[in-house]
């Protein structure tokens, strides 16, 4: 089955062109497009299936090795791009083949002359390297992609059926599936790709969805803001990219990631501030990972991306390809593993984006905006998790979040939808009774972004913590445990806030119509405007609404609603604000299920090593656990090589581990010491490892409850206790509800200065620039005005006299010679071929009469 | 040149059956290019001969055929010699005339129209007095 992966992406990239191409020329009902769009990703979900499957549990399963599709027919010779020199990382190379000889002339010794510790003299010449650079296209099947094939086809299936119940009725139905089904392409050739080439491209490619998707309701000023925001943040990290990716194939001479992997393997550690080659690739493809994945300096695009659609938010903004980046920084482990610099630039940078972004998350009233900030907390988490080292809980972390944050998107939506497009959270409340699916969904999704002990989100926050604190691989981890422990508290309040708000408490909605709603018809409502889409009835993409006509779920009652709820109608006028709430369609609410149903469950496969008395080992379920699926791509700086496939190395070793290895096989600790260990310090205040892991257990679920019960007591027992405190902490409150003025801070130092960069540019063009052309053009024509004098009176004159003379001269000659008779022409034409004739055999003529 | 119209001359100057014959049984067994040139050319001529010189514009028109023919006969023996020499593609020859055929077939029937059309304007088909072309 893994021969037909290649389809995986084809087939959403199809149902795209036909829905894209097809839909709006051949009017497809939107049962057809839905259908497509639905149909290829489910194909594709259930070949990514059967693929992952044969690939990790079939007769003939090639697990752990990588499978790239070329090495079984589908190959496709995509840049053939030559001879390239290898002339970065020199020093590196040099120090490997060093390396090499020394370990060769140490094998050689007798044991005696090797227990001397001889010092050993090696030359090694800097010599120019080449490579033959082919890059190929083609897709790798290995334990990191088929995870996030899964991911992305299986998360992405459920949120393209509740989107087609959450777009009915938009007549850019067409357009979004389309959108759609791209990105999911261009997801997919990022993570299933065999070469850093085809991860670039699949990078742009979800850029651009994202741009797309977020600019859908593109006549509304602020969606197209957001998605010119969102492009061009990208853009910078897209650079740090694109440099490492040049700096790969320049110390590498190749992308392909096998390749590349197995070189880099045995580069030399870069220790904290040592900046070799891998610490400045790591750097770029870093600072691509952030802007990816909306990490601190350029987080500022995602909540703003939350103009799209929802499904859009679950899809991109949580569920898929915001974890990019994750995905980036894992695949590359090696190059981050050799760069001590990195790692801990890495774990700095999530925990600092953990810890800003949950603080912001507090105050938001936007339910959207809430759970934006949320991701941008939660992909801090990952990062933190990718810097200390523990990448495989990062993805298990990427994992858990997809599913429980692309509920809690799409209970969202479902909210929005039922609420009549309101995002509001001080217009919403007790919602529990009306909308009972959308509300135990989102129950699952809240106990599991808050870590309670069975619910995914609790093993893998758990299992980020505890790396953190445990870590070997860089100083300072227990500040990092430290703010992600607080992080993880606000996480629980902010989420407890949201619950409370939406669902529980007093009803709020019938008070008003309205608010700061983000959706595109209450925005226009807001204005006292007709429906954005009724302004502009030519443009064929837009709902066809016509002003004042009721806008809300076509399933539903007008006229009933006008019986029951007709009080809103007399002071509203229109459809918005004070709408009884409604349980949304079952093409919403089965999504729902199937990822509460994930978000509950998808934890235990990656049950920590801290419950090993209760399942009999650190990591039970073989290949079903995730660590031990993921193990074999991981690179262990402890043996320099790539963790075997049953290994069951723990991610980052513990001291005692650690020490024993440096004992027992003479290994030099890879990271040398890195100072106060918080884990190691209670470690050895408790003389137990499985207390320590089990104290650091506790005092996350006593975060995660503490947080809880705060919510609770804000915003469920004490109401008026939130206003009150907000009052207390006014600045903090500010602070933390203007997202701590860095958008005002980029308009101000970035924003501003390139448009004054530009102004003064274009003034010089204007002035200067358009100044000397439009002088010479003056000149010109000043010179134009006298050379046409010259040639009209001057040259004209003269050639008239000429031709008028010659033609007086000539015209009866050449009169005569059209007779108009046909014969006339022909003999003339017939002389011609006999003289033509005469001249080609002109020296046969002159041989045959010589002789 | 001389050489060109060597066949012609000794054709021209056989004398007696005999040697006539000598000759045709000679041309069956050799097949020879030039008698086949030497009538084309023959041909060609006389349809110049009568393209320029007569009146009646259909017999203009049969001219044009001859000249045609003079080419089909061409490619027949181009064809037919290329054929014994060995070429493997010699068939095209035939190809062509059958192209030609179906050309003057098409060509005369859009003649005609022409000369019918010119007929009832002019009331004549003698191409000295249609001097049409002048302007």
């Amino acid at each position: 089955m893994q021969k037909y992966i290649w389809l995986v992406p084809l087939l959403p990239l199809i149902g795209a062109a036909i829905n894209g191409l097809l839909g709006r020329k051949l009017r497809f009902s939107e049962r057809l497009i839905g259908g497509i769009a639905v149909g290829s990703v489910a194909l594709s979900f259930l070949i990514s299936v059967a693929a992952v499957y044969s690939y990790g549990f079939g007769g003939h399963a090639e697990w752990p090795k990588p499978y790239v599709t070329s090495q079984d027919g589908f190959s496709f010779n995509w840049i053939p791009g030559g001879m390239v020199s290898i002339n970065q990382g020199i020093q590196e190379h040099m120090a490997v083949e060093v390396h090499k000889k020394a370990e060769e002339q140490l094998a050689a010794m007798t044991p005696e002359e090797r227990a001397q510790r001889p010092a050993i003299l090696i030359g090694v010449a800097e010599t120019p390297r080449f490579a033959l650079l082919n890059i190929e296209w083609s897709y790798q099947l290995d334990p990191l992609s088929s995870i996030f094939m899964l991911i992305v086809t299986g998360v992405g299936l459920c949120i393209f059926v509740f989107a087609t119940g959450y777009m009915h009725g938009e007549a850019g139905f067409y357009r979004f599936f389309a959108y759609m089904g791209l990105f999911m392409f261009a997801m997919l050739v990022l993570v299933m790709g065999s070469n850093f080439l085809m991860m670039f491209v699949g990078w742009e490619g979800v850029g651009l969805c994202s741009y797309l998707l977020i600019g859908y309701y593109f006549d509304r000023q602020e969606a197209a803001n957001a998605s010119r925001k969102a492009f061009i943040t990208n853009r910078v990290g897209d650079f740090g990219f694109a440099l490492a990716i040049f700096g790969i194939i320049a110390a590498f001479g190749s992308a392909q990631y096998t390749e590349v992997f197995e070189q880099a393997k045995s580069f030399p550690i870069e220790l904290l501030g040592h900046w070799g080659i891998l610490s400045w690739i790591a750097l770029g493809l870093f600072v691509g990972a952030c802007g990816k994945s909306a990490q601190l300096p350029l987080h500022v695009w995602l909540p703003d991306a939350m103009a799209g659609p929802t499904p859009v938010s679950a899809l991109i903004h949580a569920a898929t390809m915001v974890t990019a980046g994750l995905y980036m920084v894992t695949r590359t482990n090696v190059i981050f593993q050799h760069s001590q610099t990195m790692l801990l630039v890495v774990a700095l940078v999530g925990a600092a984006t953990a810890i800003f972004a949950a603080t912001i998350g507090i105050t938001q009233n936007d339910i959207k905006k809430v759970l934006a900030y949320s991701t941008v907390s939660q992909l801090g988490f990952m990062f933190m998790a990718c810097g200390v080292g523990a990448f495989v809980i990062a993805i298990f972390h990427v994992m858990t979040h997809a599913f429980f944050k692309a509920l809690m998107f799409l209970g969202a939506g479902s909210v929005i939808h039922g609420m009549h497009h309101e995002q509001d959270m001080r217009r919403m409340g007790g919602l529990k009774k009306y909308m009972p699916y959308t509300y135990w969904t989102f129950f699952a999704g809240w106990l599991a972004i808050c870590g309670i002990i069975p619910f995914s989100g609790f093993w893998s926050k758990d299992e980020i913590l505890w790396n953190a604190a445990s870590t070997t691989y860089i100083p300072l981890g227990w500040i990092v445990w430290l703010v992600g422990t607080i992080a993880a508290t606000c996480t629980a309040f902010y989420m407890t806030r949201l619950m409370a708000m939406t669902f529980w408490g007093k009803e709020r909605f019938l008070a008003g119509a309205g608010g700061e709603a983000d959706e595109a018809h209450a925005s226009a409502y807001d204005k006292g405007l007709a429906p954005h889409d009724a302004a502009l009835p030519s443009a064929g993409d837009r709902p066809r609404h016509e002003p004042g006509e009721h806008v809300g779920p076509v399933h539903e009652d007008v006229a009933h609603h006008v019986v029951t709820h007709g009080h809103a109608h007399e002071d509203g006028g229109h459809g918005h604000g004070a709408h009884v709430p409604h349980e949304s369609p079952p093409s919403m609410w089965v999504p729902l299920a199937v990822l509460a149903v994930l978000a509950v469950i998808g934890g235990f496969v990656g049950i920590g090593p801290a419950f090993r008395p209760v399942t009999g080992s650190e990591h039970p379920g073989g290949r079903l656990h995730i660590v031990n699926w993921l193990n074999p791509i991981i690179w262990n700086p402890l043996t320099r090589e790539f963790n075997t496939a049953e290994g069951g190395h723990e991610a980052p070793a513990t001291e005692a581990e650690h020490t024993e290895l440096v004992a027992g096989e003479f290994v030099q600790a890879p990271y040398r010491d890195t100072g106060f260990n918080l884990a190691h310090s209670v470690n050895n205040a408790t003389h137990n490892h499985l207390a320590t892991e089990w104290i650091f257990i506790i005092i996350s679920l006593i975060v995660a409850g503490t947080g809880i019960l705060l919510g609770f007591l804000f915003y469920v027992w004490r109401p008026q206790l939130a206003g009150i405190w907000a009052q207390r902490l006014r600045p903090l409150y500010n602070a933390s509800y203007n997202k701590y003025w860095v958008d005002e801070l980029y308009g101000l130092t970035i924003t501003r200065r390139t448009m004054d960069v530009a102004r003064g540019v274009f003034a010089f063009d204007s002035k200067l620039v358009d100044g000397i052309v439009n002088g010479l053009a003056w000149l010109s024509r000043q010179l134009s005005r006298i050379v046409g004098g010259v040639d009209k009176y001057l040259v004209d004159g003269l050639v008239n006299t000429v031709a008028a003379f010659i033609m007086r001269l000539m015209s009866p000659l050449f009169r005569a010679a059209q007779t108009g008779f046909t014969q006339n022409y022909a003999l003339v034409m017939v002389l011609g071929l006999m003289v033509a004739v005469v001249i080609f055999f002109a020296r046969d003529i002159i041989t045959a009469f010589g002789k | 040149m001389l050489n060109f119209f060597n066949p012609i001359v000794t054709l021209l100057l056989q004398e007696g059956l005999r040697a006539r014959f000598d000759l045709m049984r000679y041309a069956a067994a050799n097949p020879d290019l030039s008698k086949f040139l030497v009538i084309g050319a023959l041909l060609f001529i006389i349809g110049v001969a009568g393209v320029l010189t007569r009146r009646n514009i259909i017999v203009i028109f049969m001219s044009i055929e001859l000249i045609l023919n003079a080419a089909n006969l061409n490619f027949i023996a181009f064809s037919r010699y290329l054929h014994e020499m060995g070429s493997v593609n010699a068939a095209a020859g035939q190809i062509f005339t059958v192209f030609v055929i179906v050309v003057a077939a098409a060509e005369a029937a859009i003649g005609l129209g022409i000369v019918i059309a010119l007929y009832r304007n002019k009331e004549t088909i003698w191409v000295d007095e249609i001097d049409l072309l002048k302007w």
